[in-house]
């Protein structure tokens, strides 16, 4: 066995949309990860306080799987699906498919991922990676993160395909079985704009979308009085930054990768409303980067006084407003 | 670009990168062209916070914005591939 000769690595603002683009990619289908992100309606907002997360969390994308759902369904794309119990079989299937030259994308814990450096690797159980052949033992992997086609033991890749904890990847395995060459994206494009606003400004639940952002500037005030003192209340505050920039989020809490969708968007809709919503959209993400600057500071400098915190909750405040706006805008535009 | 004029805007991006980040123990002369900037090979020895402050000092004094994070590990890897990135930009820019 050897690398897949024609397969071309690429890497990715998101593991999950990443994956999914080079897939589709090889499959003969010409399509963009913005385009897949939002055709899938992947922009989102969830403040999460529940029994499930030990410090209240939140999401800025809708949750992993999702999108592959929503683009298969909105493209008419065909995946085969399968999770593994038996880690023999899950690595016999791996080996099967690799022989018959079938790039195949795979669940892992990206802990496991070994050609990234150490101070990048942590336990998420729901990255996504491509196998692209073997060699001397050796998995040859894709991974829309690393900038190179990297190789992988079969032992990291068994511990990765086969982690515990949350959300365990289950040597779940999936590749494209049938992909349209030619889509018309009109159709989905509009499909996906018009659910993204309805989960951003439409649903009439707290914590979800424009109100689940109003519902974090309220909350982070109170963070202190949950938190077990200065140093846990400064790692809470730091990993707003992570969740919005780090750890392949698409930077911005994929503010930008939203801001290009709204781009390609316009010309194939040939709407030029939506390229000023893009470009609106853009500065949109700039000051969502600002607030994860501003709190990976005062986070680092243990500056934590309520008078910070209240700067931060404005901050996310003025984000809240915008969206609102901004969603309540595009689906004038889009009706 | 002129090998005189990438050498200057190499110097620049390291007096950007100590001055945003308040470096007091090393001058630009110190830090190597090639060294990765973050972890402990590199005197400046950075870490995923400092990344976002010289992202958004890049942006603010070359009008580059660097959305994606990933990217961003790669372009912010080293003095060199900071310099590549404005050279390719500034390029772009002209054209």
């Amino acid at each position: 066995m050897s690398k897949i000769n024609d397969f071309e690595h690429k890497m990715g603002a998101h593991c999950e949309t990443g994956t999914l683009t080079s897939l589709f990619n090889y499959a003969g289908l010409e399509i963009t990860e913005p385009m897949i992100f939002g055709i899938a309606n992947g922009i989102f907002f969830g403040y999460l306080e529940t029994d499930t997360f030990p410090f209240p969390t939140f999401i800025v994308r809708s949750r992993p799987g999702q999108i592959r759902k929503n683009i298969t369904k909105r493209l008419g794309i065909k995946l085969f699906e399968q999770k593994y119990k038996s880690v023999e079989k899950g690595e016999a299937a791996l080996d099967e498919l690799i022989n018959k030259n079938i790039p195949t994308a795979a669940q892992v814990d990206f802990f496991y991922m070994d050609y990234m450096p150490e101070w990048q690797r942590v336990h998420i159980n729901v990255h996504f990676i491509i196998i692209a052949g073997e060699k001397d033992d050796k998995y040859i992997v894709s991974d829309s993160y690393y900038p190179r086609i990297a190789e992988l033991s079969r032992e990291s890749m068994r511990k990765a395909r086969w982690a515990g904890g949350h959300m365990p990847p289950k040597g779940f395995l999936f590749y494209p079985v049938n992909v349209p060459q030619k889509i018309d994206l009109k159709k989905p494009i509009i499909k996906g704009i018009k659910t993204a606003c309805r989960n951003m400004i439409g649903l009439p639940v707290p914590f979800i979308g424009v109100k689940g952002i109003y519902k974090f500037a309220d909350k982070v005030k109170e963070w202190p009085k949950i938190a077990r003192d200065t140093e846990h209340l400064s790692h809470e505050i730091m990993k707003i930054n992570i969740l919005l920039e780090d750890q392949g989020t698409g930077g911005a809490g994929f503010r930008f990768m939203y801001a290009s969708f709204l781009q390609q968007a316009s010309e194939i809709l040939s709407n030029s409303d939506l390229a000023d919503m893009s470009k609106r959209m853009m500065k949109n993400g700039d000051e969502w980067r600002n607030i994860s600057y501003f709190a990976a500071k005062i986070g680092k400098n243990r500056d934590l006084g309520t008078d910070k915190l209240e700067e931060l909750s404005d901050l996310i405040r003025k984000r809240g407003d915008e969206e609102k706006a901004f969603f309540t805008e595009l689906k004038k535009i889009i009706k | 670009m002129t090998v005189d004029d990438k050498k200057k805007l190499k110097n620049e991006i390291k007096e950007l990168i100590i001055d945003k980040l308040k470096i007091t123990h090393v001058t630009a002369d110190e830090v190597p062209d090639d060294a990765p900037l973050f972890g402990q090979d590199n005197p400046l020895g950075l870490d995923s916070i400092d990344a976002i402050e010289i992202i958004l000092a890049l942006q603010q004094n070359y009008n580059v914005r660097i959305a994606d994070q990933n990217l961003a590990r790669v372009i912010l890897e080293s003095v060199n591939s900071i310099a590549d990135f404005l050279e390719k930009e500034m390029v772009n820019e002209k054209q």
